[in-house]
């Protein structure tokens, strides 16, 4: 390949790099998404399954119908809060990995309500304030190693993740126990659990706690002055300096408020998800294992924007949902993993913008490489 | 610019033809411009900000296509997909905002430019090849300091030498003497007049006409993205070229400069000193980033309706003063008060209670959060006023747009409205915006630092005249700058600073170009004499 060519390929992959960061980002992930589903239809092609069949099972068992539009909306609700656990972070200019962990105390202190009887509404209220309380004490360590020593918030947050999953283990199995069924935990009591918003789905009153925080969250960061002084501090933390705003406190508050999201996510799961109502030890935490990290999925689709996350939440949550019945589909169903394998892909193409930034790169670096090493044969051979 | 150097048709470096420059927000910044660059010679590029400059430099060292027209050489049409492969060519660009790595050192820095992929990196040779190059330029940086740790002055000779290093042919350099002495800006002219002879192009941006004049041997002048003059210098008059640059018969040069080359004071309202200063310094010292003494054991007073003008060359500690007296930095020993109240070692934000605006020296890091829109950033510092804020924190956006409004009217800031964002505003633009936020606080003393760096005539014209203004209405102005033509045209006493130390404080008419000279070069009078 001549350099010309060269030139007028990477002339050409800009072009698009630049036709691709100009969209407006609810665009951008709109062909992300559609991308990753094409991604699914090629694998899903590969392996011989019909991928037109499997996506129409997929779309009805996600949005075909009132029954299909509530376990879509039920999988989303704690995505969303989860969500915003990563983005009000990063608005402040942090990377939280720390959602799981959050999330799993979250669940794990809502449990605790089921040992003390309070009259409904009440007991609800203070069952979401356990787990807020849970999540926001969680990321305070990680906080105040971040704010006092600079520990990285990515290192400590995972690490928190593993010590959360052992101990939200370990008093499941052994001290908040059903002792009738001993492969999870004591129920939350009638008194505490949201009522279900459509009958006969596992739909409850939770998702309202999702969308609410979400609208206060955005709210927050946009119509107040402490969300103004967190997203300064995270765009520029040497103007935010410059202009008052103490860096220090807008990572804390961060934290405290991510930390409250990813309770929530946990208590809107055991008060608001039938039939259980509590958390299964056996299996390793099988409701809550990985939804903080599929939030943070939800919070790149959804442009780190609360309002795109509900969106990109109801999205995630329709794979989810849909998925298990497309592999209940015709006369070759295809697994569940396949629609883990489109959000894999989902994610990757929001970077795609970024990728083909990099082609030319490599493409020079390549080049590069060629004449040092066409270079060096010429020495050699003179 | 004698005979024997005057190029012939077939001998240029490169050519621009036609070129035109459609940004895709539709703004057009370039119309038909057409650039003929020859080997053995000094281009001036002038022009207002927004004429174009930067955007035809851009496009001639390949940081951007032309939308149509274009780049011819001897060997035919030259198109670059990166400024790499413009630097192969032999075209090199030193940028008025720098493109250095902060944790690397001067001499990492260098080397980055050379690095390959898969190549090894070759520090020690670059430090040898760096040496000899300082040796020669007579341009001095530390090399093993992270340039982060660097005064902004000390960056750009950084940069100069990074471009320099690569041994290109035609040398592009955007406003390069801004934050040099007089006497490093004749050693970079001599430098870049041996360039030349040596057989290189050289073009320089630049707004001082006359430095355009000492140094071209032709100058180009853009407005508003037409190319409006391409003169032999030596057919030139300065106000030939400013009636270019600007459109209009009359002189807005930045400073007039009277026969004695000192600039024109303005009759201004004396000073009353029988009233206590407002701000006070007594022996402060602070250390710099790199943990050396950068603020060496000064003291001054300011008093209502005074500037007080600190000159010197960038990087003698005056980032790091402005720092100390503005919260940003806690100086090591000394007092600083204002109206008798400590503001050493405070927060920032109570500062500001006291009556302190600040103007900063960066204002792309600190002055502005550049992703924020023209009402955020309007409100930076100020967000918490009972105007803006009302119960729970909520902002009230009503009134602060009408606010934004209302400042866009008064400091003339051009911009689509208050939610443009910051970083879509052109550069004098944005430092409006930065003025009239902080004097919007109504201070009792505003710190300006390098305020017109960089600025259109216009709009440095306007700030100046803005600082004046509130001189008059007795406020303390510490105006600290680059441009010694800024400070003595505007400041009642002038503070000299070498090394952390006032060399001098005295009145501007008691000074002359020579004696500033030396004493931005650390040389006092009494030295001289003995």
């Amino acid at each position: 390949m001549s350099i010309k060519e060269t030139q007028q390929q990477s002339r050409l992959l800009r072009g698009v790099h630049r036709t691709l960061t100009g969209l407006h980002p609810a665009l951008e992930s709109l062909i992300a998404a559609l991308v990753g589903l094409l991604v699914g239809a090629i694998l899903m092609a590969v392996w011989g399954y019909d991928p037109w069949k499997a996506y129409i099972a997929l779309l009805q068992g996600a949005y075909g119908g009132s029954y299909e539009w509530a376990s879509s909306l039920t999988r989303a609700t704690p995505l969303i809060l989860t969500a915003l656990t990563f983005s009000i972070c990063l608005r402040a200019g942090m990377f939280n990995i720390g959602a799981e962990g959050q999330l799993f105390m979250g669940a794990t202190a809502a449990i605790c309500i089921s040992f003390f009887a309070l009259p409904p509404g009440l007991h609800h209220i203070v069952g979401l304030l356990f787990a807020a309380i849970a999540g926001a004490a969680w990321s305070l360590v990680p906080a105040a190693l971040k704010i006092m020593r600079g520990v990285s918030e990515v290192i400590s947050t995972i690490m928190f993740n593993w010590i959360a999953k052992w101990l939200a283990l370990y008093l499941a199995i052994y001290v908040l126990v059903d002792p009738i069924r001993a492969e999870k935990t004591v129920s939350i009591p009638l008194s505490a659990r949201f009522p279900l918003l459509v009958a006969r789905t596992d739909l409850s009153y939770g998702i309202f706690v999702s969308v609410a925080f979400a609208l206060v969250i955005y709210f927050l960061l946009w119509h107040t002055a402490t969300g103004y002084e967190l997203r300064a501090a995270g765009l520029n933390p040497a103007a935010a300096r410059y202009g008052g705003i103490p860096n220090k406190r807008t990572m804390f508050l961060s934290f405290i408020l991510g930390g409250i999201a990813a309770g929530l996510a946990g208590a809107t799961i055991v008060m608001g998800l039938p039939p259980t109502y509590a958390i299964y030890g056996g299996g390793g935490l099988p409701q809550l294992v990985n939804m903080g990290f599929d939030g943070m999925a939800v919070a790149m689709v959804g442009r780190n924007h609360p309002l795109g996350i509900i969106i990109a939440a109801i999205f995630f949550g329709g794979l989810n949902a849909g998925g298990r019945v497309m592999q209940f589909y015709g006369s070759s169903p295809v697994p569940l993993e396949m629609v883990r394998v489109v959000m894999g892909a989902i994610v990757i193409a929001m970077s795609i913008p970024e990728l083909i930034r990099v082609f030319p790169i490599v493409a020079t670096g390549s080049r590069n490489l060629l004449r040092a090493l066409r270079g060096n044969r010429k020495e050699e051979s003179a | 610019m004698s005979d024997a150097r005057t190029p012939t048709k077939n001998d240029f470096f490169l050519r621009a033809e036609n070129i035109t420059k459609v940004y895709s927000d539709g703004t057009v910044a370039l119309k038909e411009a057409s650039l003929e660059i020859h080997p053995h010679e000094i281009i001036g590029l002038l022009g207002e900000n927004g004429a174009g400059k930067t955007t035809l430099t851009k496009i001639l060292s390949g940081l951007l296509p032309p939308t149509r027209g274009r780049v011819i050489s001897p060997k035919g049409v030259v198109r670059f997909s990166s400024p790499r492969e413009a630097l192969d060519f032999g075209i090199g660009m030193v940028h008025q905002h720098f493109a250095l790595v902060g944790t690397f050192t001067a001499a990492e820095n260098v080397a980055l430019g050379f690095e390959r992929p898969f190549s090894l990196l070759r520090l020690a040779k670059t430090i040898e090849d760096l040496k000899a190059l300082m040796e020669e330029s007579g341009l001095q940086i530390p090399l093993d300091v992270p340039v982060e740790k660097l005064a902004v002055g000390e960056q750009q000779r950084v940069e100069v030498l990074k471009v320099l290093s690569r041994d290109v042919d035609l040398l592009i350099l955007d406003e390069p003497t801004s934050v040099l002495t007089p006497l490093e800006v004749d050693e970079l002219f001599i430098l870049l007049r041996r360039l030349r002879d040596a057989g290189k192009s050289i073009i320089l941006i630049t707004h001082k006409l006359k430095e355009v004049q000492d140094i071209t041997d032709r100058i180009v002048v853009l407005r508003q993205g037409e190319m409006v003059g391409d003169v032999k210098t030596s057919d030139a008059t300065t106000e030939r070229l400013a009636q270019l640059m600007v459109g209009q018969a009359e002189g807005m040069d930045a400073v007039e400069l009277s026969d004695s080359e000192l600039p024109v004071r303005r009759v201004l309202k004396p000073v009353d000193r029988s009233k206590k200063s407002i701000l006070h310094v007594e022996h402060l010292t602070a250390r710099g980033n790199t943990g050396d003494i950068a603020v060496d054991d000064v003291s001054f007073d300011i008093h209502g309706g005074e500037i007080f003008g600190i000159a010197g060359v960038e990087g003698n500690g005056q980032t790091e003063l402005v720092e100390s007296l503005t919260g940003l930095r806690v100086p090591t020993a000394g007092t600083a008060t204002i109206n008798g109240i400590n503001i050493l070692g405070i927060d920032p934000r109570q500062i500001y209670k006291l009556g302190v605006a600040h103007i900063p020296e960066d204002r792309w890091e600190l002055g502005l959060v550049l992703p924020f829109t023209l009402a955020e950033n309007a409100i930076l510092g100020v967000h918490r006023w009972k105007e803006f804020r009302g119960h729970f924190s909520v902002l009230k956006w009503g009134k602060i747009n009408q606010h934004v409004r209302e400042l866009m009217d008064r400091f003339e800031i051009r911009a689509s409205g208050p939610s443009a964002p910051a970083k879509s505003l052109s550069g004098g633009n944005q430092q409006k915006l930065i003025v009239g936020r902080e004097l919007a606080k109504d201070p009792a003393i505003i710190v300006a630092a390098q305020p017109t760096r960089g600025l259109d005539i216009g709009s440095a014209h306007y700030i100046r005249q803005t600082l004046v203004d509130m001189r008059e209405k007795g406020r303390a102005i510490l105006l600290v700058s680059a441009d010694l033509d800024e400070v003595l045209a505007h400041a009642d006493r002038v503070a000299i600073m070498y090394e952390g130390r006032f060399m001098d404080v005295c009145s501007p008419e008691d000074l002359d170009r020579k004696k500033v000279g030396m004493l931005m070069g650390g040389v006092t009078a009494a030295k001289e004499t003995a």
